[in-house]
């Protein structure tokens, strides 16, 4: 026993070390007793990604939808985006899930069908003028078969964003709606400078390849190109109109150069426009706080417009109610209330994304903010913008195309051989989630 | 492994009741977890729905999926450089602050102080430092009239992580290193100098063999490391969206289970790189008992 010993304990204290970021289960939350009459006093859980900013104003919207409904308490938790959906997978396998949490529209479907979301359709039905005045593209995430399982609460467009600052130094003339990609490749050229010593010093444009979302989806879709097959059983970005939109982003990056690749874009924290070096940038309104606390001037302009016109990409963010939520009643009046004037009016002010509720978003609420930009655009881009495409299995599956085409952006690989392996894994990543 | 004490009658009762707490805490809060990974390592799992039983699926997939053969090579290869960078470099800093020197609590202090800064700021400061265009390195380099490097691309990232990490981790070796030098008695060390032993010669014949204890401890404890090695590496090399250009294996288990919702393959990685590590440990083991010197 005494030889032995040590090395089993020694063992189990490396399994046990490994194994710990597979935690156990949370303890349950102390909330929610019973729902009972709608007089009764019940108190409701709800759970969101976001920063401080955005949870003192959720705690307003929260306080003046007691106000408006003195027997539901909302008690909000806010999380950073990684540790809100762990938080969140383990809640909801411990069979205590918060009785409403927030939803990014691509995920959507990964918990829906896996049967954790309550169907919110008999309450649509009995209340059917809740949807009225709500952009209908925002909605269509939500729609499954047998009815909707979440509502959004506000929704994102991409946005062309340019330094004022820079193309006023440059004397380049603004981007306007009437702007072409080539319009976009030759402005970025113009407004890139290289020092004395070969090295690049201001970039005149830079977006992130990694997701879809900020840039490659609208090229994709502007060249005539799609991103999966509508029964999402086939991956088409590497089909000949999508390659186009590849092949025109790898030029600006490593013909022109006006574009940083990957380890320079790390070298300015990420965001080179951010960082005041890359005049311009395609991005959604979550970025406008950040970039207003920089010193230079910026506004936006629509996504330029490819062989196909114009497209650009909408995605939401809303809210879902837990299937084993023990206040399903007062969970759905909180959503209502999301969805209401008042609560889109403290959205809007937020300045982190657009209101799904249509007069708001044409309200001065939203369209005169403190930082002034044109924000009409957000709202007119709609009028051309394609749904972020929502499918089971979505982060793997944008992983696949993300990582794989990641030695590309640092200029370690050939486009064509690489983009074939990365849709070759993607098409696997659907077939894995049927 | 025969120590030089040996338990006897009463002493084992308190032997085993002082490692009562420690054990207690081990079957409650690690076993259970233990034993759940392996059961899910046969399961296909998404934590929201029920299990089913994968068989040797996840297991099969281990040798077949690429994403976890490379983070896999990538976990042994950062191990193999490593273990030994840290090994030896916190021993050489050891004996060379185990002396009378000037400003000696200040080196310490100074190798030491990576141990208790939090890795997320480090490794954003080192990333200042390896930056291709503007870091520091390739400014000093370029001083020097040579050729900028890209530290952290593909290619080079694998051993500027190793260098980072090693950095990282010589303070505690150092004073692991330390106290089992100030072990070693004043005496041999003066004998061995009246037969005219150097000091090379009094390194390896006298302080090695004799620091045999610490450097098994020390390999033993960063191979542990070595294998769950995470933060420095993942925020050195990171992408969009939580992807890593050196992917290694506590990465990928991670990925899989919470962003890709596949907690049986997860439980495989796991339960792999435990019988990697545990068979590494038995090898250690198996040295110990034939060089290893307990005075």
């Amino acid at each position: 026993m005494t030889k032995r010993f040590p090395l089993i304990l020694s063992m189990i204290v490396i399994l046990s070390l490994m194994l710990s970021a597979c935690g156990g289960r949370a303890a349950p939350t102390a909330a929610s007793e019973s729902s009972g009459g709608s007089n009764e006093p019940v108190t409701i859980s709800m759970m969101m990604w976001g920063d401080p900013a955005e949870l003192e104003v959720w705690k307003q919207i929260v306080a003046d939808f007691h106000q408006a409904n003195p027997n539901i308490t909302v008690n909000v938790e806010v999380s950073d985006w990684d540790s809100y959906w762990t938080k969140l997978k383990t809640l909801l396998s411990a069979n205590t899930p918060p009785d409403v949490f927030a939803m990014d529209a691509p995920l959507y479907l990964d918990y829906q069908s896996r049967g954790v979301l309550l169907n919110l359709q008999p309450y649509l039905d009995k209340n059917p003028d809740l949807l009225k005045g709500v952009y209908p593209q925002t909605l269509e995430a939500y729609k499954t078969p047998d009815g909707m399982y979440g509502l959004p609460r506000d929704f994102q467009t991409v946005v062309l964003f340019y330094n004022k600052d820079m193309f006023d130094a440059a004397g380049v003339a603004y981007p306007t709606a009437d702007w072409t990609y080539d319009d976009l490749r030759n402005a970025a050229r113009q407004l890139t400078k290289v020092g004395a010593d070969g090295k690049t010093t201001q970039y005149g444009f830079y977006a992130d390849p990694w997701d879809m979302e900020l840039i490659w989806s609208e090229g994709i879709w502007a060249n005539g190109g799609e991103i999966v097959s509508p029964d999402h059983t086939k991956t088409l970005v590497g089909e000949p109109n999508a390659r186009k939109a590849w092949q025109f982003f790898h030029d600006m990056m490593f013909v022109d150069k006006s574009w940083p690749d990957a380890n320079a874009a790390l070298e300015y924290g990420g965001d080179p426009f951010l960082a005041g070096v890359a005049a311009m940038t395609t991005i959604g309104h979550w970025a406008v706080p950040g970039y207003a606390e920089t010193n230079f001037k910026f506004d936006v302009a629509p996504m330029p417009a490819g062989p196909s016109g114009k497209a650009t990409s909408v995605n939401s963010a809303g809210f879902v109610v837990a299937k084993d939520s023990n206040n399903p009643d007062a969970s759905f009046e909180f959503l209502k209330y999301v969805l209401s004037e008042p609560a889109q009016k403290r959205l809007a002010e937020l300045g982190f994304a657009c209101p799904v509720l249509e007069d708001v978003a044409k309200s001065d609420a939203f369209l005169k903010q403190s930082t002034a930009i044109n924000e009409q655009v957000f709202l007119d881009s709609l009028a051309f913008a394609h749904m972020k495409p929502v499918f089971k299995g979505y982060d793997e599956w944008s992983s696949a195309i993300g990582d794989g085409m990641a030695p590309i952006w640092t200029g370690e690989a050939e486009l064509d051989p690489t983009l074939d392996a990365a849709v070759q894994a993607a098409d696997e990543v659907l077939a894995n989630n049927k | 492994m025969d120590y030089g004490l040996k338990p006897l009658g009463r002493e084992k009762f308190w032997l085993w009741a002082m490692l009562t707490p420690t054990l207690i805490g081990l079957v409650f809060g690690a076993l259970g977890s233990v034993i759940a990974t392996i059961v899910l390592s046969f399961a296909k799992w998404d934590l929201l729905t029920s299990p089913t039983w994968a068989g040797l699926e996840n297991y099969i997939d281990l040798f077949k999926d690429p994403k976890i053969l490379l983070s896999l090579t990538n976990t042994v290869k950062f191990s193999a450089l490593y273990v030994p960078g840290v090994v030896i470099i916190s021993l050489l800093i050891a004996v060379l602050l185990n002396r009378k020197i000037r400003g000696l609590s200040l080196f310490r202090t100074a190798y030491f102080l990576p141990a208790v800064t939090s890795a997320v700021a480090t490794a954003l400061v080192w990333q200042m430092i390896y930056g291709r265009d503007t870091g520091i390195l390739n400014f000093i380099l370029a001083r020097m009239g040579m050729q900028a490097v890209c530290w952290l691309c593909t290619g080079n990232a694998m051993y500027s992580v190793v260098i980072v990490n090693i950095w990282g981790a010589i303070g505690e070796g150092m004073i692991i290193f330390l106290a089992g030098l100030t072990a070693i008695p004043r005496e041999y060390y003066e004998a061995a100098e009246l037969d005219g032993a150097n000091g090379t010669n009094q390194f390896f014949r006298i302080t090695v063999p004799l620091i045999t204890p610490s450097i098994f401890f020390m390999t033993l404890i960063t191979t542990i490391n070595a294998f769950q090695a995470y933060d420095y590496i993942y925020i050195l090399t990171r992408r969009s969206q939580g992807d890593s250009s050196v992917p290694v294996m506590v990465f990928s288990i991670y990925r899989n289970a919470w962003n890709f919702f596949n907690y049986g393959g997860a439980s495989a990685q796991a339960i792999e790189l435990t019988v990697i590590v545990a068979t590494l440990m038995a090898f250690y083991f198996w040295l110990e008992r034939r060089y290893v010197v307990y005075e």
